[in-house]
Parts: C-alpha cells; sequence; structure tokens
C-alpha cells in the first residue's frame, strides 16, 4: 500500500528554488534513504511533509489524506514524526520526559498523567538503547544520545512514518552499526521509514530504495547498488572531473 | 555507552533517584512549618496591624508572582502584567461603585475583563518571543493605562478612585467576619487565595498541560512537531494567568480602597511578579510566591526604614546576584524537582 505521495512539490525561497517538481512515493513497510549534497534540499522535503513549511505548489498525500500545508501538530497526529538533523531535547526536562511528551501528546491529548505513559516511555527508551539515563535532564546528553532521545521521543508519538534526519551523522563506525540495528528494529515495530543520510553511513545498509537530491531536483531514484553507480549522483557528490577520470 | 541490546530492559527509576526523594522530604517539611507559621501569624504577632498589613501585601504580591508563572512555566517572560493587575482592579472597582454590586462578584468579573485583556495582548505579542514578547509586553501596559487615565467620565482619570467599598461581611448564620475592617480576616482572605493559586499552579505543573508548557518553553518546533499545538497553548496560558492577576488586582483595589492609573498600571506592579518568580525559582511550583513573602517585608521591615527613598534598590541587587549566583532561583536551587 502506498503511504506517502509527492505530485510535482515545489518549494521556493524569494528567488531560490529550494525543490523543484519533486515526485516520488513510499510503500508501507519500506525504508528509504534521501541522499545528496549539501544545500541539495534534503531538510527541505522534511520541513515539508512535517509542515514546518508549506510547499509553493504541489500535494503531498499521506496515507489516502493530503497533508499539504498542514501544521505541524496535525502531521503529527495522523501519524508522520521526525527527528532533526541537530537535535532539538526538551533540554530542561529528564529523558523520561522528553519522551513522555511524545506519548501524551502524538495523538491529540488529554490531562490527567496516565500511568501507562511512564510505562511506554521506559519501554522506547529502552529500545533505543538510554533507558539508564532516564532521569537525566536531557541538556546533559552527548551526541549519540540526544539523537537517540530524538528518535525515543519520534516514536513515542506512535508515528506509520517515521522521518530521520541524518541520524548517524558524526557516528563512529561502531555507533553506526548500532544505529543500523536501531534502525531495522523499528522497522520490525511497523514504522515506515525516510532517511536522510548526507555520508551513506546508514542509508547504504539499511535501505530498500534511494532517492538522490542536487540542487533541488530529483537526480535518481533506486537500488542502493544501482544509485550509487549512477553517473548523475556521483557527478553530485565528487564534480565533473572525477566522473570524467572514470569514463 | 549501552546499545540497546536489551530492549524490554526498564531500569527501576526509584533506585536513581533515592537521594532526591530525601531532599525532598526537607523541603516538604519547611514548606509545612511555612504554612503553619502563615496560619498562626496574626496570634504570632500579637495581631500587629502594621505587620499583618505587610505580609498581607507579601501575600498579594506572591498571589500576582504566581499568576505570572502560569505564564513563565511556557517561557514568555512577561514585563506587562500591571496592565492585568490594573484592569483588574479598576474593573471590580467601578462596578462596585459605580453599581453597587458586591465586591464578591466584581473581583471575579476583574478577573476576566484582565483575561479579555489578555486575548487581545496573546494576539498582539504572542507572534514574538523572548525579549521582544517582553518588551512588546511592556509597551502594552500603556494601552489600557492611558484609556484610564484619559476616560474621565468613566474612570475619573489620574484623580483616581478614591472610597471604594472594603470587603464586606461574610455571614455564616448568627456568626459573622467583618473582612473589610478587619487586618486579621483580609490577611486570611489573602492567604486562601495564595493558597488555592499555588494549588493551581501545582496541578497545571503536574498535569499534561504543565508538561506540554514546558516542553514550548524548551523547544517550540520540536515541541510542535509531536503535537502539541504551541498557539493555542501560549494562549491559554497567558489567559488563566491575567485572570489570577486581575484578581490579585481587583483585591488589592478593595483592601487599599483607593486606586489610581499611575499606581495600579504603574511598573512596579510589573516588575515586582518578574522579580519574585526569577529569585523564587520560575522552574519551581511555590518559589516566586516564597520570594514575595521573604523580600517584600525584608525591604518593609529593614530597608525602608534604613533608606526610605531608594529602599527599592534591595530588589535590583538581590535579582542581580541571583541571577548571576543561583540562575535557578533559590527554591529551584534547593529543589531541583518543580
Amino acid at each position: 500500500m502506498t503511504l506517502l505521495q509527492l505530485h510535482n512539490v515545489t518549494k521556493t525561497f524569494g528567488e531560490i528554488r529550494a525543490l523543484n517538481g519533486i515526485d516520488f512515493s513510499i510503500t508501507e513497510g519500506e525504508i528509504v534513504g534521501l541522499v545528496g549534497p549539501n544545500g541539495a534540499g534534503k531538510t527541505t522535503l522534511f520541513n515539508l511533509l512535517s509542515g514546518r513549511f508549506r510547499p509553493s505548489s504541489g500535494r503531498i498525500i499521506f496515507a489516502g489524506t493530503e497533508i499539504t500545508g498542514l501544521k505541524p501538530h496535525a502531521i503529527c497526529r495522523l501519524g508522520i514524526s521526525r527527528t532533526f538533523q541537530s537535535s532539538r531535547p526538551f533540554a530542561k526536562m529528564t529523558a523520561l520526559d522528553n519522551v513522555i511528551v511524545g506519548c501524551v501528546f502524538g495523538k491529540g491529548f488529554y490531562l490527567r498523567p496516565r500511568r501507562e505513559d511512564k510505562c511506554t516511555a521506559l519501554e522506547i527508551l529502552g529500545m533505543v538503547g538510554i533507558s539508564h539515563k532516564a532521569e537525566t535532564l536531557a541538556g546533559d546528553f552527548t551526541l549519540s544520545e540526544l539523537r537517540r532521545l530524538d528518535l525515543a521521543r519520534a516514536l513515542a508519538t506512535r508515528p506509520r512514518l517515521l522521518l530521520l534526519d541524518e541520524v548517524a551523522a558524526g557516528f563512529s563506525p561502531v555507533a553506526v552499526k548500532q544505529a543500523v540495528k536501531l534502525v531495522l528494529r523499528v522497522r520490525d515495530r511497523g514504522v515506515t521509514m525516510l532517511i536522510i543520510d548526507h555520508f551513506l553511513n546508514l542509508s547504504l545498509k539499511v535501505s530498500d530504495r534511494l532517492i538522490a537530491l542536487d540542487f533541488g531536483e530529483k537526480i535518481a531514484e533506486g537500488p542502493p547498488g544501482e544509485i550509487m553507480k549512477n553517473r548523475k549522483v556521483i557527478k553530485a557528490y565528487l564534480g565533473l572531473r572525477h566522473e570524467e577520470e572514470h569514463e | 555507552m549501552q546499545n540497546g541490546e536489551e530492549p524490554n530492559k526498564i531500569i527501576s527509576i526509584e533506585k536513581n533517584s533515592k537521594p532526591r526523594v530525601k531532599r525532598r522530604r526537607v523541603d516538604e517539611g519547611g514548606l509545612v512549618l511555612l504554612f503553619f507559621v502563615l496560619l498562626l501569624l496574626p496570634v504570632l504577632v500579637r495581631h500587629d496591624d502594621y505587620i499583618l498589613q505587610v505580609f498581607t501585601h507579601a501575600l498579594l504580591l506572591a498571589t500576582l508572582a504566581l499568576a505570572w508563572n502560569i505564564l513563565g512555566i511556557s517561557g514568555s517572560i512577561s514585563l506587562g502584567h500591571a496592565a492585568f493587575f490594573g484592569a483588574g482592579a479598576y474593573t471590580s472597582a467601578l462596578l462596585s461603585l459605580e453599581s453597587g454590586i458586591s465586591p464578591w462578584l466584581t473581583i471575579p468579573l476583574g478577573g476576566l475583563l484582565s483575561s479579555g485583556l489578555g486575548l487581545v495582548m496573546g494576539l498582539i505579542c504572542m507572534r514574538l518571543r523572548g525579549a521582544y514578547f517582553a518588551l512588546a509586553t511592556l509597551a502594552f501596559v500603556e494601552i489600557p493605562r492611558v484609556i484610564t487615565d484619559n476616560w474621565d467620565g468613566l474612570t475619573r482619570g489620574s484623580l483616581g478612585l478614591v472610597g471604594l467599598p472594603g470587603l464586606p461581611s461574610l455571614h455564616l448564620g448568627s456568626w459573622y467576619i467583618h473582612i473589610g475592617s478587619s487586618v486579621a480576616a483580609s490577611y486570611y482572605l489573602v492567604l486562601i487565595h495564595a493558597l488555592f493559586l499555588s494549588g493551581l499552579v501545582g496541578f497545571i505543573f503536574h498535569s499534561n498541560l504543565g508538561i506540554a508548557l514546558q516542553a514550548i518553553r524548551e523547544e517550540e518546533i520540536a515541541a510542535q512537531s509531536i503535537g502539541i499545538r504551541i498557539e493555542r497553548f501560549r494562549l491559554f496560558s497567558l489567559l488563566v494567568s491575567a485572570f489570577f492577576a486581575g484578581v490579585s488586582g481587583a483585591c488589592y483595589a478593595h483592601m487599599v480602597r483607593y486606586i489610581g492609573p499611575e499606581l495600579v498600571y504603574g511598573i512596579h506592579f510589573s516588575a515586582a511578579p518578574m522579580i519574585f518568580a526569577l529569585c523564587g525559582g520560575r522552574l519551581t511550583i511555590v518559589g516566586p510566591a516564597l520570594a514575595a513573602l521573604i523580600l517584600y517585608p525584608v525591604d518593609q521591615f529593614i530597608f525602608h526604614p534604613l533608606l526610605p527613598a531608594g529602599h527599592e534598590f534591595l530588589y535590583g541587587a538581590v535579582l542581580v546576584l541571583v541571577v548571576i549566583y543561583l540562575p535557578r532561583g533559590f527554591w529551584g536551587s534547593i529543589r531541583k524537582a518543580p
């Protein structure tokens, strides 16, 4: 079943075309990697999908519902959740409370705190591997812990589609391995994922499909192996001269 | 670093938080002690009217600080709560003076009008954040002040309103209390209001509403992305905050029985709640009220006799010291949890 569809989505900031006529779709259960050099428009696309920006034109359809231009909270309640390139923790709250907020507000909200939310939050913290830090203030976390917390908070909203923005950037090879395991574990819970991965250290290992962007255009789409050999992608990442040398 | 090999392992958090639980008992003991001191204060000071009046005013400022902090939880610093305090005071004063309605009814009506004013402030200022919001609220106070000052026919302008009805007596069968004329009775009335507000702030803090407001304070974009309607929550906290600031102003009007635009819309009632909240601890429930209960009496009993002209320098000095050395406020430093 098609979970997400983009039709001719364009976003301009003044004169700049950050995204130009993007079309693609994601099937439920897939892990799709979104790759491309700096400034290709990956994060802008996430901001459109999560409702932070409104597309200049085009339509976004999620699970049969048009979500173009909806507010972030509404999109979250429909089932799209995201993490941020630079984590945005609730710094003066404990990790547990960070995740509880997601549990409570992810699908509407109720006033009275419930015991289940605490249990669910602890379980999710356990899944991302930071349950031993449940009572630590998020402001005291390391980079890798912050990314895990961001992921835990996004998962707490019970998303159907999870948008992961540079979740493994700057990670050591060991940490990348852990991240791969984690992403696969999230998929086992039935969550579809779109992963931004500039350095390809994560998406090559987990993605069913890659979508490559450059200068706001989709330049390629297909299985990881194929995309890595795609000329346009190589050119976008490494420049023209390198491509000529390969010929 | 643990890599999450055991997905369902739940580590008991009671284990980690034991030391904090112990400390919390000491704080709570202190609060209980303070409660009894406040309850018995009229007896302890042998009904000395001056001392009681100072503490009544300190409690009134405490209610204003608590009301201010309902907005403060969401991270918005208001420098304009005098607008609500003054509007509440004038509404209640005019209604009771002109139409003879009992202050028991006009005081909540004063709160409602302040809430309406809060809605106007919200629509104008809520798109701003941080220092910009604070400055806009500071300027906002001028709107009700100028209206009050110039609408001579209704408000008697800068002359102010004199001879306001005091709080009427409470009749309980054959037994009644003269709240208007008894200093102790108005003291208890304000004490009840302060306790009620502390309870309300505590409820907000511990409900999911409080957790949303805190999330908004910490990271608006993230809060939005996990389903929180930030505009609504911010506006809601402003409306509730404005309501209770208006109630405080209305109580003030009927206790002091004189109000003027320069007095109730003055910078004093904008700055005081902020100073008390920052000194006591903005992230705590009762910190703002405790700061009012300590600082105002210290100011009145010690600094006012020493420096009649410049006694308010105390607030500035304490605020500077607290911001530098105890950024979480003194109660926030003693107690980590709200």
